[in-house]
């Protein structure tokens, strides 16, 4: 049974992939990617990480994805050019890429992983074993992150402004 | 050994490894190859999230909750970035319209 939610969400991830990478207009990108999101979202729960499943699906497809397209509904239907000049960067950048897959594919093939933790797996993934971390051994990182979020707050407002004088 | 045990079944680790790779190969194909500014976002987005897949898988394998707390914080990143970015593009756009990221050349010393 999750031999079969696995495949079926790895194939949507995938043809989501491809789809962000070959659309023309990039709303149907930005539709492709949500595909990839929600299918990474099953996938996640298959890993038995909970919450980070339902702050995929909320923050993620929900928040990031909607954001992108309000942008595209602001700056109307944009399309690509044609290719441009340098076409041969395109064949150049698919064998490099290919090169780096497959240096990933053999890096991984011959791993051997550390013995894991011995771990309560009933409560793993909570949201009650999330907070722990957070709010002790992480807490230092985690209320650093509110400034990372704060000054992004600050520089698109920054930024959007109309003209100099503005603020 | 490398394999989880997920509601009975038996899934390799590689597996998810291998789909975490071809994700993020295939943002990388985007970043490199489309031109359109909004485009490389979301494929820096896609890439991203493929960093995250692996993240939660070794954070599975291991049984170690650090790696499902660090894909927290790299969601986090990915926010700020997307709104920076997006708040970038956007006053671009305002003053002319980009179709090609190689235009924008301004900065060339």
């Amino acid at each position: 049974m999750a031999i079969a939610v696995f495949f079926v969400a790895a194939a949507m991830a995938v043809l989501g992939g491809i789809g962000v990478v070959t659309f023309r207009q990039p709303i149907r990108s930005v539709l492709s990617l949500v595909l990839v999101m929600l299918a990474l979202s099953v996938l996640f729960l298959l890993l038995s990480a909970q919450f980070i499943f339902a702050v995929q699906i909320i923050v993620y497809a929900g928040a990031v994805m909607v954001l992108f397209l309000f942008v595209i509904a602001l700056l109307g239907p944009a399309r690509e050019l044609g290719r441009g000049r340098l076409r041969f960067q395109t064949w150049l950048s698919a064998l490099f890429v290919l090169v780096l897959l497959g240096l990933m594919w053999s890096l991984f093939q011959g791993a051997h992983y550390r013995q894991p933790d011995k771990t309560d797996m009933s409560f793993f993934g909570t949201v009650q074993s999330i907070a722990v971390g957070l709010f002790t051994t992480y807490l230092y990182p985690f209320e650093l992150t509110s400034i990372l979020l704060l000054v992004a707050a600050i520089g698109a407002i920054y930024l959007s402004r109309k003209n100099i004088d503005d603020l | 050994m490398n394999t989880l045990n997920i509601g009975g079944s038996q899934l390799d680790t590689s597996w998810f490894l291998l789909l975490s790779a071809i994700l993020f190969v295939l943002g990388a194909v985007g970043v490199l190859v489309r031109r359109n500014p909004l485009v490389i976002l979301i494929s820096i987005e896609l890439m991203l999230n493929a960093a995250n897949l692996t993240l939660v898988t070794f954070s599975r394998q291991l049984q170690n909750l650090d790696g499902q707390l660090f894909a927290l914080m790299s969601m986090t990143v990915a926010a700020a970035e997307a709104v920076v970015g997006l708040a970038i593009l956007v006053d671009i756009f305002r003053t002319r319209d980009v179709e090609d990221v190689d235009e924008l050349s301004e900065l060339r010393g």
